[in-house]
């Protein structure tokens, strides 16, 4: 089993979410864009649009203004979230000394890479703790859930949970070394077994795989809808400029059109 | 008033009426293997659709953000639950999720209580895209109601009011029926009340070849908001224009948009292209309508297979555009009422008319109290995507969904000596503010844009 999960599986994995974004970005690529439905104000320059782009991804600047709790969790969470993934990426790349180059010496540089990552670690699992609460909680959240959303969040909690467990309790830590080797050994086709018979470590990577297959196929695509919406709706529009053909209002004031010379009505 | 299953639906057009609107319905067995057909025909072609079905996060932010929803507390009446309706149709038969894992991921299987339900709350939907713009990834449900429509219409399903209307466009090229003796008739009566009220001539040219300017004024404005009609006579006159109203397409609305955006809308679009050719306009300029000048501005050009040879601007451009310049002589303290301003939710989130038209408001009125939100922040008037259905229970209803702008109005104030002006630029808007405005007690009357630049001008 743990061979499976350790040696097999992550082939899978990269397979069914390569393929499986593809064939989700494809099937959007397929369809066009019939109308023009462009959102106004309309965006005048290129650097506008990619202000909006930028507000929206960045801050989350509509969850902000038009749903101020939502935000609470959600921005947190997404802030925590890629710096966790990008904390794993980087860190076991680095083995934590990734500071260095901040100039940190080595050993504060591995301080520094834990605390973030348990400090992250610890915002995600209160961001999604939340969103869970909302969804249970709050009427109008309940009322537009599925089971697949209760779902997601606790693959999530769970994924996020063990990660913790394992920053936080020693005994079933993991170091940076064996990790980085058994990755490498699974990028160069040569798949290693997991180094220490870790049980949380085993479960924390056989979940993390079974969220990335199922990313194609869920609302976790939304990573890449909102690009394709706001390709849609956040567009540069130019007016088409106004003034009338053969009009000149001053010369039809001095000849006083509208007003008839019988008329004496003094209207103004 | 038709009952189904507790469901809240408008009358429906009858078989002989929806073949008047060259739709042959589709019997009771059929429907639901046609629906499923028509979503695939549907889903290949609009991305806007496909990424409504496929992105959201059910964040429910959209929920508050929907005035249908503040003023029913009906769940489908959340944007995306509202979407849902067809979002779980669509996983069923179109996603892998969906096939394998059914329920789960709310996936269902299409019936005709189902169809019901998608007739019952897509005419429940403004198509305000007030959801858009606050979804975090802009998801418009609008697209999906217009989608929803455009199916509904294919099997045959369609309210009465917009089947008459799409049958009254056919034969006069306008939604009431005008022919053109009425027009003219209506036209002369309304420089008659110019005279008497204003002292001034004014004429309206019905059809006049070699006019520089075309002028097309919603065909609502001709029995119901005769001011705007007389501003924008006024307007023309008072600059010296040579001008034409064009009897074969009196309509700046296109009730295409809003239940068959292929054929209906396509046609009133010939249409008017059809009459600049004739009369040999160099300029077209567009009357208040807000889900018609979506249409003509944003849909148009895409629609007419080839590149139009007129410019068409909105006449709020235009009078902005003369007051800007200071060509214009307009006196502010005329009015002597505290006036507030509706943003029609298609002027301010689809077609960018928001500064506009308060230039023109701020140089027509002294007393101009904003409402919040506005712009394109603004709530819908609860009429959009012209749901002014008159049946009881769709009337109640239609009071629920202006609760939220009847707030807005109060908050400003100016209906507290009943002598407030609403001004609310757009044809349905108007329509639908007309009574409800009564029904809240909002002591303000309704009015357009163009009427108030027509009694602030100043002629000598
Ligand atoms: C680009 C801008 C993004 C915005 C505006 C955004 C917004 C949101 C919102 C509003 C939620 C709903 C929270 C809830 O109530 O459940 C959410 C959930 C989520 N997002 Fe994002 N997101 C963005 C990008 C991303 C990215 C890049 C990732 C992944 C790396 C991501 C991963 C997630 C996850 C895992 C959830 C939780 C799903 C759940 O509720 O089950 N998001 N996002
Ligand atoms: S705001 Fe957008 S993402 Fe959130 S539930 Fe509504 S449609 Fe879905
Ligand atoms: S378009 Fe307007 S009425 Fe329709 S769902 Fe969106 S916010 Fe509600
Ligand atoms: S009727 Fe008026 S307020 Fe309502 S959708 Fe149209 S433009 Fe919006």
């Amino acid at each position: 089993m743990t061979y499976f999960i350790a040696q097999i599986l992550p082939y899978i994995t990269v397979t069914v979410f390569v393929l499986g974004v593809v064939y989700r970005l494809w099937r959007w690529a397929a369809s066009r864009i019939v109308h023009n439905i462009t959102l106004s104000p309309f965006p005048q320059t290129k650097t506008e649009v990619a202000g909006i782009y930028l507000r929206e991804i960045l801050l989350f600047r509509n969850v902000f203004n038009f749903d101020r709790p939502l935000w609470v969790g959600a921005w947190p969470m997404h802030i925590a979230l890629l710096n966790v993934i990008g904390g794993h990426v980087v860190g076991f790349y680095f083995l934590g000394k990734q500071f260095v180059y901040l100039g940190a010496s080595e050993a504060l540089s591995k301080y520094l890479s834990n605390l973030l990552g348990t400090v992250f670690g610890i915002i995600l699992l209160a961001g999604l703790l939340y969103l869970l609460y909302r969804r249970i909680a709050i009427d109008k959240v309940r009322q537009v859930s599925n089971p697949s959303d209760y779902l997601m969040l606790l693959l999530l909690i769970s994924i996020v949970s063990i990660g913790n467990f394992m920053r936080l309790v020693p005994e079933y830590g993991m170091h940076y070394e064996p990790v980085k080797e058994y990755f490498t050994t699974l990028i160069l086709f040569q798949p290693a077994a997991i180094p220490e018979g870790n049980p949380f470590f085993i479960i924390h990577l056989l979940l993390a795989q079974i969220l990335i297959m199922i990313l194609p196929f869920s609302k976790l695509m939304h990573l890449f809808g909102m690009f394709g919406m706001r390709w849609i709706e956040n567009r540069v529009y130019k007016e088409p400029a106004p003034g009338l053909p053969n009009v000149d209002v001053a010369a039809a004031r001095a000849r006083g059109t509208g007003l008839s010379s019988a008329s004496s009505t003094d209207v103004a | 008033m038709p009952e189904y299953k507790g469901l809240k639906m408008p009358a429906k057009a009858s078989a002989e009426e929806m073949r008047q609107i060259h739709i042959e319905p589709v019997p009771d067995d059929q429907k639901v293997e046609m629906a499923i057909q028509y979503l695939d025909e549907m889903r290949k072609k609009f991305r806007s659709f496909v990424l409504a079905m496929e992105s959201c996060v059910k964040c429910g932010l959209c929920a508050e953000n929907c005035h249908t929803y503040l003023g029913t507390r009906d769940p489908n009446n959340i944007p995306t639950n509202r979407a849902e309706l067809i979002r779980k149709i669509y996983r069923r038969y179109f996603t892998l999720e969906g096939r394998w894992f059914g329920k789960l991921v709310g996936a269902e299987d299409l019936n005709l209580d189902i169809i019901e339900q998608w007739y019952s709350y897509f005419y429940q939907c403004n198509e305000c895209r007030r959801c858009a713009h606050v979804c975090p990834f802009g998801i418009d449900t609008c697209e999906v109601t217009m989608i929803g429509r455009q199916i509904l219409h294919w099997l045959g399903i369609v309210p009465k009011l917009h089947a008459s209307v799409g049958a009254a466009m056919e034969r006069t090229g306008n939604h009431t029926g005008l022919t053109k003796p009425a027009i003219v008739d209506t036209l002369e009566f309304l420089s008659e009340e110019i005279k008497d009220e204003f002292g001034v001539d004014v004429e309206f040219p019905v059809d006049k070849e070699g006019a520089d300017i075309m002028y097309v004024p919603s065909s609502a404005d001709f029995l119901l908001n005769p001011y705007t009609l007389m501003g924008a006579g006024m307007f023309f006159t008072y600059i010296g224009a040579n001008w034409t109203i064009p009897s074969t397409i009196t309509e700046a609305g296109n009730f295409g948009l809003l239940f068959d955006q292929q054929h209906t809308m396509r046609h009133n679009f010939t249409r008017l292209l059809h009459a600049a050719q004739k009369l040999g306009v160099k300029k077209i300029v567009w009357g208040e309508c807000g889900h018609g000048w979506r249409a003509w501005k944003m849909y148009l050009p895409g629609m007419a297979d080839l590149p139009l040879r007129w410019p068409i601007t909105h006449i709020h451009d235009e009078v902005a555009y003369y007051i800007r310049t200071n060509q214009l002589k307009l006196d502010p303290y005329k009015l002597g009422r505290p006036v507030t301003l509706h943003d029609p939710c298609n002027y301010v989130r689809a077609c960018g008319l928001a500064e506009t038209m308060r230039t023109v408001i701020r140089a027509c009125v002294a007393d101009f109290r904003e409402m919040y939100p506005n712009k394109e922040n603004n709530f819908c008037c609860g009429g959009g995507s012209a749901i002014l259905f008159d049946d009881p229970e769709m009337y109640q209803l239609r009071i629920k969904f202006s609760q939220k702008k009847a707030e807005q109005v109060r908050a400003t104030g100016v209906g507290k000596d009943g002598n407030g002006i609403l001004c609310a630029p757009c044809s349905i808007c108007k329509a639908q503010l007309y009574p409800m405005v009564e029904e809240h007690e909002l002591g303000v009357e309704v009015k357009g844009l163009i009427d108030l630049v027509g009694m602030a001008l100043v002629w000598k």
